[in-house]
This record gives structure tokens, C-alpha cells and sequence, in this order.
């Protein structure tokens, strides 16, 4: 429970991390917009070439990036293959027969229990992964074991291959720029931020200050309230509430014996709070100074009119 | 100068029940009062209806000359400051410095001098080395010195301690205790709501509540020294008069009583 961290801000220094919070929320929309226009496989590669410039650049912990990326290596691949096996527009680059016997499917099965147990031990798993798909498909086109009962092709198409890895390049350039944008930016100022970049929608009758005060509030709670959650944990389990194990029955009930008390006490909590705001004069919606300040430097103004720049040129080149 | 004056104030929560009735209670600029009473006897309630969170069902108020209603409030808020309870419950803020601002930014202090205000009176109560610490960094004493903090820079006249020191340890209790002293020698109006009495020795004044009424009001002197009234509302006499009085009934030699004494001291 202690280790949930709020927001993925690491303390550093870099014209990154100085650079306003505001401008870094429109630069990073204006590159992420630039990498949707870019339809040249060329000027994507530099696309990613340059984003992936900006982490030793800013100073901003590789490792913490490819953590970011990890979760979504599955829905990369996902869409990657998908693109490769099911668009069938443009010439063909890749046409293959694939021999279906019994043996081979045998051996087929044979790789993949193999895969299966083996790949606790394999420190890559995503690269084991491909290997071990590259084996079953080298296998099913190559050997012909026995009968061959049946054949099918395996095609891939040239428009297939670029639309699978021009989103594979762009989900790695958003998720690596909003990546350095959480990393560098403490959440109280990505909180700021995106207030003043959100205040057109007052026009709307969207309060942004309230909503991000309501942020604000629950950036402040969620240690406290984890506290107070392990607290009830112990709690409960001083009552003989196992929180380790059970089966999906007994999951339920100690949810329930964590929830409970936990809404009542944020609601309590809440009333508590709402008291205390109202007694140092606050007054929903009107009209607050503000404590912390937006410095907009010479570096902002060189970043976005970067972005601007980048952006005109991938619109130019698309319509050229 | 009366700067808090409330006239026939009653207020219930259900139709059947007041939480108050029928108070009237006059409290001096600079004066320090100390309200007591056990659990469910209202005080509470009443800092609430001073502070304009709860509007009273019957009577009036006047703070400072101003009678406390819907368009006053506002005002009323900005010469009343309150320490809740709980420390966790009111910091506002997501470090020292953000939370001490926080009622500056509602009051629209602009920024040059809140930030003046806020070094100022953060080193006040001794919390500067902590502006840009997080609550969870910081023990119950050090954020109850913080609200003080937000409270001060607000420049309040009457500052209301609602229990203040019940979550503290001895430590934290000491010097809060010892803040009150030095605010109300600077001329602030102090209004403590507690069930301790060492709190309430401190105070000029007195005043018990019992179930909703006041059922004494007298210098703090008096009323500490007022058996039968404390035991009627269920408080503790502090344990050195209540061993005076004990003593007093006995008519014993000063031998015997330097005896009992030693006796006592050792069991204690």
C-alpha cells in the first residue's frame, strides 16, 4: 500500500522540468497532433528519433519510460498484428504456404508447451514471445511432416506493414511524451496547468477552478486516506479478516469490511473538511489569488514555437 | 466593548431537540473564555453558530458590532478564525506553505504580500523549516501549529480553539497551550471549547454548558473552585483542589495531611 505513487513526478533538473507546466500540457498536444498528420514512414522514424532525443536531452530516467511503455507492449502487438494479418490493401510483400499435418501441428504443440514452461526463466518474455511465434510459423511453412491434410497462405500486404508500424510509432511517441510530461511536472503544477489550458471551457459554464480545486483536495487525501486504510486493514485483521487469501466469496467479504468503513469515515472526513474550508472564508466559485506562480520563460517560447513548427511542416508535407 | 454578543440564541438539529436554548453570552475584546462541557452539551454547536456554518433557529448574533447573517457572514469569517479538532481534517493544503495560503487566497491577498505574510507567521509558531513539507511528514502538534498559522496570517480577532488539543500527545498539548497565551497577550480574543480542565485554568472566564443551557458563567477562579456545579456536569475538579477540599473536610494536623500527601504521590 505505501508504495503507490501519486502521479510518476522523480525530483530532477532540466529545462524540462522548468519549463511551465501550461506549455508543457499545449507543446505535448501540438507534437501528439504532428504525429497523427505525419503520413511519411520516413518522417515518422524522425518523429521518433527526436521524441526519443528528449529523454537524455530533459534528463529523464529511460528506465522510467520503457516501465510506461511495458503495460502497453500488449496492445502494441495486438494492433501490430492485427494490421499485418487483416489489411490486404496494396501489393503483396509476404506470400507463403503453410503446410497443416498432424505432425506438424504436434510439433507446434510441443513448441508452445515448451514456450509455456520455459518462459519464467527468459529475462525478455515479449522478445521470447516473438521468437518462439517466429519458430511455430518457420515450422508450419518449411517442414512437411507427414500428411498434409490442408494448406493455407500467409500474405502480408505493403499497406498492412506500414499502418502496423506507423501505430506502433505513434502510441511509443504519446505514451513517451505524456510519460515525460507526468515524470517532470509535480502533479500540483500539472494540476495548475491544466486549469489555466482548460479555462475555455468556461465558456461552457465549466467551473475549472473547481474542478481543479476538487483535484487539488484529492491529491492532498489519497496518502491519507491509504493510511487510513492500512489502519482499518489491521484493524480488521486484528478481528481475524484474512486480506491475503480466500476464494472469490471470501475476497468479497473482506472488501466489504474495508469499504464500509472507509466510506464512512471519508464521508466524515469530508464534512470535517467542508467546515473547515468554509470557516478560512472559501467560497465556491468566487474569485481566489493564487499562491503558486506560472513563470513563463524565454525556453517556453522556444519549445512551443518548436512544436508549432514541427506541426505546420507535417501538415505542409502531408499536402505536398 | 462587547465583540461577540449573542441574544436569546437557541438552534436544534430535529424538531423536538434543542442543541441550544435560550443563550445569552457576552464575550470582551482581548478577553479569553474558556466554554466546558461534556460531550453533547453543545459547545460545538455554539462555535458553529458563531462562525455563521449553522444559522440559529431562533435569536441573534453580533460579532464586532456586525449582526451575522446571510449577506454578513462572509465578513463575520474574516474576524473569526477556528482550529477544528482533528489536524488531518483541516489541512487544506498539499504542503505547509500551500496550506497557510489558503485562506489568503480566498481572502484575494495578492501574491507579493502572502507570500511575505506566510514566512512571517509560518516562523511565528516555529513551522518555517517545514514550508515545503507534506501534512504526512508532520506530527499532530506541528499541523495544529500550521493552522494556527493559516489563521494568524488571516489576521483574525477572535481566534476559537473547538477542542483543539484533544488529538495531541502531552508535548503538542504544552505548546499549544503555551500559544494561547502569548496570542491572547497580543490582544487576540480567544474562545476555547474543551472538556480538560487544565485547559480552562489558563481562561479569564468560564462558562459550562449543559445539555444546551448555560448553567454557569463566573471568572475561571470561581467556577474551578464550584464542586457541586462540575459534578453536575459531569467534569473532573482539578486533582490539587480536589485534594484541598478533601483534606479541608478532614481536620487533620499538618503532619497527618504532609503524610497523606507523600502517601498519595507515591501511588500516583
Amino acid at each position: 500500500m505505501k508504495n503507490i505513487v501519486i502521479g510518476r513526478y522523480i525530483p530532477g533538473n532540466s529545462f524540462i522540468y522548468r519549463m511551465d507546466p501550461r506549455n508543457k500540457i499545449i507543446t505535448m498536444l501540438i507534437l501528439m497532433i504532428a504525429t497523427f498528420i505525419i503520413n511519411d514512414f520516413r518522417v515518422m522514424l524522425i518523429a521518433l528519433l527526436l521524441t526519443l532525443l528528449l529523454l537524455p536531452i530533459g534528463k529523464i530516467s529511460i528506465k522510467r519510460v520503457y516501465l510506461g511503455l511495458r503495460p502497453l507492449m500488449f496492445l502494441l502487438l495486438f494492433t501490430f498484428s492485427f494490421q499485418i494479418l487483416f489489411n490486404t490493401q496494396g501489393p503483396i510483400v509476404f506470400d507463403r504456404e503453410l503446410n497443416y499435418s498432424i505432425l506438424n501441428l504436434l510439433l507446434i504443440a510441443t513448441i508452445v508447451f515448451a514456450w509455456f514452461f520455459t518462459k519464467r526463466y527468459v529475462p525478455f518474455k515479449l522478445i521470447y514471445f516473438l521468437f518462439t511465434v517466429f519458430i511455430m510459423l518457420y515450422v508450419l511453412i518449411n517442414f512437411e511432416l507427414g500428411n498434409v491434410f490442408n494448406t493455407g497462405n500467409i500474405r502480408i500486404y505493403q499497406q498492412g506493414l506500414e499502418l502496423a508500424f506507423f501505430i506502433m510509432i505513434r502510441l511509443i511517441i504519446i505514451v513517451t511524451l505524456s510519460t515525460i510530461l507526468t515524470i517532470s511536472t509535480k502533479p500540483t503544477d500539472l494540476n495548475l496547468g491544466l486549469e489555466h489550458v482548460l479555462k475555455p471551457l468556461k465558456i461552457f459554464r465549466i467551473n475549472t477552478e473547481e474542478i481543479a480545486m476538487i483535484i487539488a483536495i484529492s491529491l492532498r487525501y489519497i496518502p491519507t486516506l491509504l493510511d487510513e486504510a492500512n489502519k482499518i486493514m489491521l484493524a480488521q485483521a486484528s478481528r481475524g479478516v484474512d486480506f491475503t487469501e480466500g476464494k472469490l466469496k471470501d475476497k468479497v467479504v473482506q472488501i466489504v469490511s474495508l469499504l464500509v468503513p472507509m466510506f464512512i469515515i471519508s464521508f466524515k472526513r469530508s464534512d470535517e473538511l467542508a467546515n473547515a474550508m468554509e470557516a478560512r472564508s472559501f467560497v465556491p466559485g468566487r474569485a481566489r489569488t493564487k499562491l503558486q506562480e506560472l513563470i513563463w520563460t524565454r525556453m517556453d517560447t522556444i519549445a512551443l514555437c518548436f512544436g508549432v513548427i514541427l506541426l505546420m511542416s507535417s501538415l505542409i508535407m502531408r499536402v505536398i | 466593548m462587547a465583540i461577540i454578543d449573542m441574544k436569546n440564541v437557541s438552534f436544534q438539529y430535529t424538531a423536538n431537540q434543542k442543541a441550544l436554548s435560550n443563550i445569552n453570552l457576552t464575550i470582551q475584546r482581548g478577553e479569553w473564555v474558556s466554554i466546558l462541557g461534556h460531550n453533547g452539551s453543545g459547545k460545538s454547536t455554539l462555535s458553529k453558530l458563531l462562525i455563521g456554518l449553522l444559522k440559529p433557529s431562533e435569536g441573534e448574533i453580533m460579532v464586532d458590532n456586525t449582526l451575522l447573517n446571510a449577506e454578513t457572514v462572509y465578513d463575520v469569517r474574516r474576524k473569526i478564525g477556528i482550529v477544528f479538532q482533528n489536524p488531518d481534517n483541516q489541512f487544506v493544503g498539499v504542503t505547509v506553505r500551500d496550506d497557510i495560503a489558503f485562506g489568503l487566497e480566498n481572502l484575494q491577498v495578492e501574491r507579493k504580500s502572502m507570500v511575505d505574510k506566510i514566512d512571517f507567521y509560518a516562523k511565528k509558531v516555529g513551522m518555517y523549516d517545514f514550508l515545503d513539507k507534506e501534512p504526512s511528514a508532520l506530527s499532530g502538534g506541528q499541523k495544529q501549529r500550521v493552522a494556527i498559522a493559516g489563521i494568524l496570517a488571516m489576521s483574525t480577532d477572535i481566534i476559537i480553539f473547538d477542542e483543539a488539543t484533544a488529538m495531541l500527545d502531552p508535548k503538542g498539548r504544552k505548546m499549544m497551550l503555551d500559544y494561547m497565551k502569548q496570542l491572547n497577550q497580543d490582544g487576540v480574543t480567544i474562545i476555547t471549547i474543551t472538556h480538560d480542565m487544565k485547559e480552562a485554568v489558563l481562561s479569564d472566564r468560564i462558562i459550562i454548558l449543559k445539555q444546551g443551557k448555560i448553567i454557569k458563567d463566573d471568572l475561571s477562579e470561581a467556577v474551578l473552585r464550584d464542586k457541586h456545579t462540575l459534578e453536575q456536569s459531569n467534569l473532573q475538579l482539578l486533582l490539587p483542589l480536589d485534594i484541598l477540599f478533601e483534606l479541608e473536610q478532614l481536620q487533620l494536623s499538618n503532619e497527618r495531611i504532609k503524610e497523606i500527601l507523600w502517601e498519595l504521590s507515591l501511588n500516583a
